[in-house]
């Protein structure tokens, strides 16, 4: 094979590279003539304006398959994730950690809760309507205003001890904190099967102490009359139902895992994948 | 050739690890995808290598094959002893004996020798054995007569020597050094791959360090900006793209191994395409390396006889009385014989005991008369004189077949001009008739006619013993010539050639048509090498030579304007006297150029010449001595059945049929090579795009991530890969060999507009089409598009457990990670398909694809298919393997993309058609790669 060889000098290489750039002789700026510039230039905004049309016609007809009601599919939304109020996540996910003689350490948890519980006064709450009936609130037909359906409230005196009126440090100070238990909204989702899911707390790895904690309403259910939820559109005021719970023998200076699970049939607690998919777990420690 | 791509791959890798360091220090939940992707890049890196490696090693070391010629054994004398000794503890000074079939163990001396013939072909590849004698002869030691070379045999004789060099010392011992030490330079497909890698790279850092500073400065944080960096890198290097062109090269190698190319190494395969000159042997390369008779001449009329390769009868006038002599005097004045055991075989392919002429002549006998051994049975033969070099005839005297007649037949055969000396007579039409001045000139116009063909001419007499002068049991003696020896009858001439090959002329005029120049180069005489060169068409009908020029105007050669001719026959001691100026002005001035009477080692200045004009050079040789030549050619061929080992491993290409025509092919499938690696090439920067695009848009517009890097390198490392092999199955699309050459610094392989065409025309129409699809996806499980925009630090947050989709929904993060996976999928799936449309449309570059045919090449189907079957394993069959970030996709996502691949299909065809209808105008310029 034979040698090619195809080395420049740097001066050689900066001077072709100026003759690039601008080329005197054939009045060619970076390749290529003034006009010839123009012309790509024009060709490539055509081609640009074309395409993001294509692209735009795409999403609007797109939009104009969607039911604005509910999604097509809610492959992944077999089953609600639950959550925890008040919310922090460390570096090994959801803590609570706080000392009890130390009002810094748990005036946040105070404030997320009474933040998180604005949604739910009777003010906030006063388009929805009073529902008593322990069974699903079905709705065929848009019997609300402008095309929507109705909506039970719920407010926050339903929590009771946890509501923040009567105790407004939700037991923090005591060591009796309250924690508040959220079921994600599905549209359509049926929880229990005729019976109302409730909130069970336990220790993690270890059944035989039980964990002593009162649910707010009583036996932390989410009664049935929240469900189904019939979306954003339908139910511009929906708000989920909650779950209160108070601990109540919490022994100090000792970190615990526990973890409070959403019984229900449909309600899949045992995802390998999905820590959060029907039970929330949480780190839960108490200083003196 | 794969540095550059490694380089960007390990700092990728590097960067993955660090970011996977520096996130496992901190806690954070699952770091492990940024150390699984580190490895993943460094084994492609790694295997590429491999592959890299494993090419690499199976070219063979030319000094290998020196030490394979080593002999055995030699026979010295010393210590007044003769002892048989190892040939590699010779030393200088040693006394040698050899004999016939020896190999010369060393360079030697003669001192005695004896008949001793040696053949030097493994040297300076004449074939003819020469004698050796103790005189010193010329000052060159490779003219003189006393020197045996090393690594030649002695085909008979003895001969005693003084070895005078051993080893790396002798003179093959230095042309295999010189050989070895010619530069080992870049393949022309190396610089063209090196250029793209370039280019790549290029595009690949500059995006790369600007979204850097783009997300640096949108207060991304660092460690974010480096997974970025690492995804641009990943999106923009075609991870299977190398071992892609090394396969298809070695596809193509296979092919023309077929073909009887032999192609040692790979690249050489494109160089072969982009030859611009071919130095070509004449004798076994352009013509059949076989005496076979060509012409004869009887009755003052010359005739020509039939030499191809497969002849079985001659079609000239045989029906003279003057052809049943001669034909007798050719059949009967032979020594030659066939070797026993061939009669199944055609005439053509025998092999015969006997010189080059006698095989000639006892062939062309066999063929027109039929069994010539039985001819000669029944003209027993009584004495003979056999040819020698003082004689300059051959002599023998046979009975007849006609039992009525007594008479002996002497037959004669020998240079002509000595024949016609011991003639009186001459036949004509079956009488003889007296030798006059006028026959005798007519004689001479024949052979002057035939020796100007470059034809080696014989002349053949006889006579009828009178019977009362030799009756029966006449004692005929050789050495005394008891017979007459003059006043013979004349009867004809016979001219043998070594013809051209049938298959070359149409080759040569391929090869003229193509724009390559064929020059040849041959120690034979400037005559012959003319001969063979305008049979061959290497000098065409019409063209003239300064000589001829001078000739037909009739003045002095050095009066003839020497650019007016277009073709030159150099002899190699001009060669010798010229300057490198001269040469350069001879090679630029005539485009049809034979060397005649070149030495080996002037092969090399002749290419180093064709080299300086900036021309591809392909070279055949087979000789040790053309090793340099074929080093130092771009491209050199050796000859499979007549080169040597070392000529063999020098060359990069092995002709294994010695057929100048297989060159041709061979520059074929090279050209169609460097044009389906075009294809291929545009075809797998496309999706390039399509893959650094949701990158981009992911930094710009913070939506969730469109596709991830492990299920990029899917596509780069598994969708894509037989595809564009099967690309290099792509017939040609017009007829490649009616263009000129490429030029090496203006056609390059991958040149700007493959390149745009390619990233901002197809890529884009590709990333549309992707976007489409992942936002159908998104929006369909509850995410609108304007839902999406800004979502990003949300969305990737593992402590939101309840993420509010458009309508309401709440989602936890593994439920977003899931459908973020299902978005993956959805965009690997539609750029599946766009790459489906990308194939068709890479099938050619200038005529509609329903010209070159859709079902043409089957081997793009196969692609086709394995390129959905390998995506539908992906989505369904490993969708439950989370680490490969896959999801079993509803079916209907797969044809969201479609209408765009059609759309990619239709631009092409559009762009495909304004190109054919306005060759030169703008778009062609700009839009024909």
């Amino acid at each position: 094979m034979a040698t090619l060889s195809e080395k420049k000098t740097c001066s050689e290489r900066m001077e072709n590279f100026r003759r690039f750039i601008w080329n005197p002789e054939t009045k060619q700026f970076m390749g290529r003539t003034l006009i010839n510039w123009v012309w790509i230039s024009l060709y490539y905004l055509a081609f640009y304006v074309v395409m993001t049309g294509l692209f735009s016609l795409s999403l609007y007809s797109l939009m104009r398959t969607l039911n604005p009601y509910e999604p097509d599919y809610q492959d992944q939304l077999k089953s609600p994730g639950v959550t925890l109020r008040p919310d922090v996540f460390g570096e090994r996910g959801l803590q609570i950690y706080y000392n009890v003689s130390d009002n810094k350490t748990w005036d946040g948890f105070i404030t997320t809760l009474q933040t998180f519980l604005t949604a739910y006064t009777p003010a906030a709450q006063h388009l929805n309507i009073n529902c008593t009936s322990d069974t699903y609130f079905i709705q065929d037909t848009f019997d609300g205003p402008n095309k929507t359906k109705l909506s039970c409230k719920f407010t926050s005196d339903m929590l009771q001890n946890c509501s923040g009126l009567t105790d407004p440090t939700f037991g923090f100070p005591e060591g009796k904190p309250c924690l508040i238990i959220k079921m994600n909204r599905i549209i359509k989702f049926y929880p229990g099967n005729g019976t109302a899911p409730r909130v069970d707390c336990t220790y993690v790895g270890d059944d035989s102490r039980p964990l002593e904690v009162d649910y707010y309403p009583v036996n932390g259910t989410f009664n049935l009359h929240y469900f189904p939820y019939y979306g954003k559109k339908a139910q511009p005021t929906y708000t989920n139902p909650l779950v209160a719970v108070k601990l109540l023998n919490i022994t100090r200076n000792e970190e615990f895992k526990i973890v409070c699970r959403v019984v229900g049939t449909g309600i899949i607690s045992d995802n390998v994948h999905d820590p959060y998919e029907g039970k929330v777990e949480f780190r839960l420690k108490i200083d003196d | 050739m794969v540095g550059g791509f490694s380089i960007l791959l390990w700092i990728g890798a590097a960067f993955s690890w660090i970011s996977f360091g520096i996130q496992f220090a901190q806690g954070a939940e699952s770091p492990f995808d940024n150390l699984y992707l580190g490895v993943v890049l460094a084994l492609v890196v790694i295997l590429t290598g491999i592959f890299a490696y494993y090419q690499e090693a199976k070219s063979t070391n030319i000094m290998a094959s020196f030490s394979k010629m080593i002999p055995q054994q030699a026979l010295v004398i010393r210590d007044a002893e003769k002892k048989e000794l190892p040939a590699d503890q010779l030393v200088v000074g040693d006394i040698v004996e050899i004999k016939g079939g020896d190999r010369i163990p060393a360079d030697i001396r003669l001192i005695f020798t004896q008949g001793c013939k040696v053949d030097n072909s493994s040297l300076t590849g004449e074939s003819e054995p020469q004698s050796r004698s103790c005189d010193f002869t010329h000052e060159n030691p490779l003219e003189t007569r006393n020197i045996a070379f090393y690594s030649t045999t002695c085909v008979e004789g003895t001969a005693t020597g003084i070895v005078i060099n051993t080893g790396d010392r002798t003179i093959i011992g230095r042309i295999a050094s010189l050989a070895s030490g010619v530069g080992n330079g870049k393949t022309p497909i190396a610089i063209e791959i090196e250029h793209f890698v370039y280019l790549v790279a290029g595009v690949a850092i500059s995006i790369g360090v600007l979204f850097f500073i783009i997300s640096v400065s949108m207060r991304y944080k660092i460690l974010d900006s480096i997974i970025f960096l690492i995804g641009i890198i990943v999106a923009n290097v075609p991870e299977g793209l190398l071992a892609t062109v090394t396969v298809s090269l070695s596809l193509t190698a296979k092919r023309m191994a077929k073909k009887n190319c032999l192609v040692k190494n790979l690249e050489a395969v494109e160089t072969l395409g982009s030859t611009s000159i071919i130095c070509s042997d004449k004798t076994g390369t352009l013509t059949q390396n076989r005496m076979t008779v060509a012409h004869l001449w009887f009755d003052d009329q010359i005739y020509s006889a039939d030499t191809s390769e497969d002849q079985t009868t001659q079609p000239f006038d045989q029906s003279s009385q003057t052809w049943t002599a001669l034909s007798k005097i050719v059949t009967l004045c032979n020594r030659a014989e066939f070797r026993p055991g061939q009669e199944n075989l055609p005439v053509m392919k025998r092999v015969v005991v006997g010189d080059a002429s006698e095989t000639a002549l006892l062939k062309f006998a066999e063929v027109v008369l039929g069994d010539v051994m039985d001819i000669r049975a029944r003209n027993k033969k009584v004495a003979e004189i056999p040819f020698n070099s003082t004689n300059k005839f051959q002599l023998s005297i046979h009975e007849t077949d006609d039992r009525n007649d007594k008479r002996f037949l002497l037959v004669m055969k020998g240079a002509p001009e000595r024949i016609l000396e011991r003639c009186s007579t001459i036949m004509i039409n079956g009488k003889e008739e007296p030798l006059d001045s006028e026959k005798a000139e007519a004689f001479q116009t024949a052979y002057m006619e035939l020796g100007g063909m470059g034809e080696r001419v014989l002349g053949f007499c006889h006579l009828y013993l009178p019977e009362n002068e030799f009756p029966d049991t006449y004692p005929f003696d050789t050495d005394s010539m008891n017979f007459p020896t003059s006043n013979l009858c004349f009867v004809g001439l016979l001219s043998m050639i070594d013809p051209p090959r049938s298959t070359v002329p149409d080759a040569v005029s391929k090869c003229r048509s193509a724009g390559i120049k064929v020059i040849m180069v041959t120690g034979d005489h400037p005559i012959t090498a003319k001969a063979i060169a305008k049979s061959v068409g290497i000098i065409s009908a019409t063209s003239e030579t300064v000589e001829d020029m001078a000739k037909r105007l009739n003045v002095p050669v050095e009066r003839v304007d020497r650019r007016q001719a277009t073709a030159a026959v150099v002899n190699g001691m001009e060669l010798k006297d010229m300057s490198l100026q001269q040469l350069d002005e001879v090679l630029c001035n005539h485009s049809e150029i034979v060397f005649a009477r070149t030495s080996p080692q002037q092969k090399l200045i002749i290419v180093e010449g064709c080299q300086r004009q900036g021309a591809v050079v392909a070279v055949t040789g087979d000789g040790v001595n053309d090793s340099p030549a074929l080093k130092k050619a771009d491209i050199g061929i050796a000859m499979g059945i007549a080169g040597s080992d070392a000529a063999k491993n020098a060359a990069d290409m092995v002709l294994l049929d010695d057929n100048f025509a297989s060159i041709v092919t061979g520059v074929e499938e090279g050209r169609l090579i460097f044009d389906n690696l075009k294809k291929t090439i545009a075809y797998t920067l496309t999706k390039n795009i399509a893959e650094l695009c949701p990158f981009l848009i992911y930094i710009i517009a913070s939506i969730p991530m469109p596709i991830g890097t492990i299920t990029i390198l899917f596509i780069d490392l598994g969708t894509d890969i037989i595809p564009s092999v099967a690309l290099a199955y792509e017939k040609a699309e017009s007829d490649i060999m009616n263009r000129r050459p490429r030029n090496k610094s203006k056609d390059r392989l991958v040149n700007e507009q493959l390149a745009v065409y390619s990233y901002l025309h197809i890529g884009i129409m590709q990333s549309v089409g992707a976007f489409v699809t992942y936002f159908t996806v998104y929006a369909e499980q509850g995410f609108l598009p304007t839902t999406l925009l800004g979502v990003r630090v949300n969305w990737e947050s593992n402590a939101i457990n309840d993420f509010e989709d458009s309508y309401g929904q709440e989602w936890t993060k593994y439920q977003r990670t899931y459908l973020q996976w299902t978005g993956y999928t959805a965009f690997f799936v539609s750029i599946t398909i766009q790459q489906v449309a990308d194939l068709i449309i890479r099938k050619t570059r200038r005529n509609s694809i329903f010209q070159q045919g859709l079902f043409r090449n089957k081997v793009i189907w196969v692609g086709i298919f394995s390129q959905i079957g390998i995506a539908l394993i992906l989505t369904y069959g490993l969708g439950h393997v989370t680490a490969l970030n896959f999801t079993p996709l509803r079916f209907q996502y797969w044809f969201v993309a479609v209408p765009f691949a059609i759309l990619i299909w239709v631009y092409d065809e559009v762009r495909k058609l304004f190109i054919r209808r306005y060759p030169g105008s703008w778009w062609d310029k700009n839009m024909y790669y």
